[in-house]
């Protein structure tokens, strides 16, 4: 089980404060984060997965403070992030996409995280020929094949439409059963609060909800941050 | 499932084997033997000579393909590590160096130990910054050898009488032939190797490459001091064919043409920059006419730069797609 304990986290650009003395930890293998258009959710990612450098506070994974380190070490403790815009290697294949990430460059692991992407047809295509949906998908993939012990999700399906998004969803579920640990940030609440164990959301820069889903709605700092704005579905 | 073989001597040679099968690759080694035995039949010492620069044009071009072109990190500092070859012959022949074979040995080392003494610090930069000192090296060490040799009171900048790697072009070119179609080769190899895809990734966007736990400097720098031993090895074949080994050899037509080479070669052959094969066809044209439009009753010797710079600038501008430069900006997240 992968123990992750956020403490007093903060990070500002200039005079925003974007992220004010957030804490909060992972309880169960799941947790969504959500909450309003520049509320710092992504910006609270980034800090996790060390794309940003935290002004303050401590991340501690597995009992080692994270905080500060550079993506490539914080990938190799075992945390990865997808991109909330798609970020692919234009000039490459699916599948090289998949070859330069998969841990251990591991066929097995590899053709399996192409299966459960559903982008087995999409293998020999670069980048640059995707559709989006796929991108999306590919985004997942990469992230699936380093081996990560947590994910940390940008709106995985930001963008989809109800029926690529619930093919998305299922991987997710699938990943959650094997025991994957994720952290997910979605604003399409209603495909993605069923399965998740918690949830944290921000607003302005501090949480104003740490509980399980089922409390979520009936909150009502929630309901105010949210007002006209709850679960739009997409 | 996947057709990927698991790692195992057996199966790297059997995918070593089924690499070297690409047609295109074969069609360059037939080029390259092609030009080698030509002038032994027909032709004059002046076209065999021009075959000569042109290897030696085209390992450079190799050099700079393979490291700047797969990675995406335009180095310049290509004449500093082909003067280096070149002044490291000199100086080991007068300090009791013998034979062709050891000389190069060792400005091969000599460009891999500089290359890796520079590449080390600036590589931790990004693509312009790092463009930019690369730009100076040769700039410092030329000026620093002009200095170093007005000190002696000397008559020419750089050591004189070297040995000839053959007596006669006709003879030499054979043997640098082999060791293009070997620069070739090991080039080609890299470049289909996981170290190659790496390489490629590092080029599209390295900071994605870095968030999923792939530290990019090691690969940058292992390319980079290969790529500069490659080039100093160049220098040292130079020094060879001219006899003299200085401050000639850091010219920036050690970079031009070079980087010409691998911008047409990209255009010609599919794969963009780093595709390391055009290389060979694009050198082997160019120089020969840029040869051709020297001799005296054209002499034109001043405008075939200039006529290849306007080509480059055409493709960098038409064919930028051929090139292999990213179809347009990417929004960070
Ligand atoms: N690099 C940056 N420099 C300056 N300000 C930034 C930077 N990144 C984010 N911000 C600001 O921080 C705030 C939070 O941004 P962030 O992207 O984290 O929000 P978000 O919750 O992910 O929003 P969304 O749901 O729209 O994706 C915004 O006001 C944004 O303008
Ligand atoms: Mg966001």
């Amino acid at each position: 089980m992968t123990r992750l304990v956020v403490s007093e986290l903060a990070k500002h650009f200039g005079g925003n404060r974007v992220l004010d003395r957030v804490s909060f930890s992972m309880r169960h293998g799941s947790l969504a984060l959500v909450g309003p258009n520049g509320a710092g959710k992504t910006t609270l990612l980034n800090a996790l997965a060390g794309v940003v450098r935290p002004s303050a506070g401590r991340i501690e994974f597995d009992d080692l403070d994270i905080a500060g380190l550079s993506t490539w070490k914080i990938a190799r403790l075992g945390i990865v992030k997808t991109n909330q815009v798609v970020r692919p290697l234009h000039s490459l294949t699916v599948d090289e996409h998949l070859r330069v990430f998969t841990r251990g460059n591991d066929p097995v692991r590899r053709a399996r995280a192409l299966r459960a992407t559903n982008l087995e047809e999409f293998r020999e295509q670069t980048a640059d020929q995707l559709p989006f949906g796929a991108l999306k998908r590919l985004e997942l993939a990469e992230a699936i094949v380093t081996g990560a012990r947590l994910l940390l999700l940008d709106e995985p399906i930001g963008g989809l439409s109800r029926l690529e998004a619930e093919g998305i969803v299922e991987t997710l579920r699938t990943l959650r059963a094997q025991g994957q640990a994720m952290i997910i940030v979605e604003h399409r609440l209603r495909e993605i609060l069923p399965f998740v164990d918690d949830v944290v959301a921000l607003d302005r820069g501090r949480i104003i909800y740490d509980g399980p889903p089922s409390g979520f709605y009936a909150d009502a700092a929630v309901r105010d941050a949210y007002i006209g704005r709850t679960d739009a579905g997409g | 499932m996947s057709g990927e073989p698991r790692p195992g001597w057996k199966n790297l040679l059997q995918g070593t084997a089924r690499v070297l099968r690409a047609p295109i690759y074969l069609l360059a080694l037939v080029t390259i033997t092609v030009m080698a035995v030509l002038p032994q039949f027909f032709g004059t010492q002046y076209f065999a000579l021009s075959l000569v620069f042109a290897t030696i044009y085209i390992t450079l071009a190799l050099a700079w393909d393979l490291s700047s072109g797969l990675t995406g990190y335009i180095s310049f500092g290509l004449p500093f590590f082909f003067g280096l070859g070149a002044m490291a012959t000199g100086y080991s022949y007068y300090h009791g160096v013998g034979g062709s074979f050891s000389l190069l040995a060792i400005d091969f080392g000599v460009g891999l130990l500089g290359g890796l003494l520079f590449a080390l610090p600036t590589l931790r930069l990004r693509g312009p910054f790092f463009t930019l000192l690369s730009l100076l090296l040769p700039l410092i060490a030329a000026s620093f050898v002009v200095a170093f040799w007005q000190v002696l009171h000397m008559p020419t900048i750089g050591y004189i009488g070297i040995p000839f790697l053959a007596p006669s072009p006709q003879a030499e070119l054979p043997i640098l032939s082999v060791t293009t179609a070997a620069v070739l080769t090991v080039s080609f190899l890299l470049r289909r190797s996981h170290f190659g895809l790496v390489l490629r990734a590092i080029r599209d966007d390295e900071d994605a490459v870095e968030s999923k736990g792939i530290r990019t400097l090691p690969y940058k720098v292992a390319v980079f001091s290969f790529a500069s031993g490659i080039a100093a090895f160049a220098g040292g074949t130079y020094a060879m064919t001219t006899s003299f080994g200085g401050i000639d050899s850091f010219d920036f037509q050690f970079l031009i043409y070079p980087m010409l080479i691998a911008i047409v070669g990209a255009a010609i052959v599919r794969g963009g920059l780093g595709g390391i094969v055009g290389s060979v066809f694009a050198g082997y044209a160019i120089i020969l006419f840029s040869q051709y439009l020297t001799l005296p009753e054209f002499n034109l010797q001043e405008l075939t730069l200039p006529i290849f710079a306007f080509v480059a600038i055409l493709l960098v501008l038409f064919l930028p797609s051929a090139l292999g430069r990213p179809s347009g900006p990417r929004e960070a997240s």
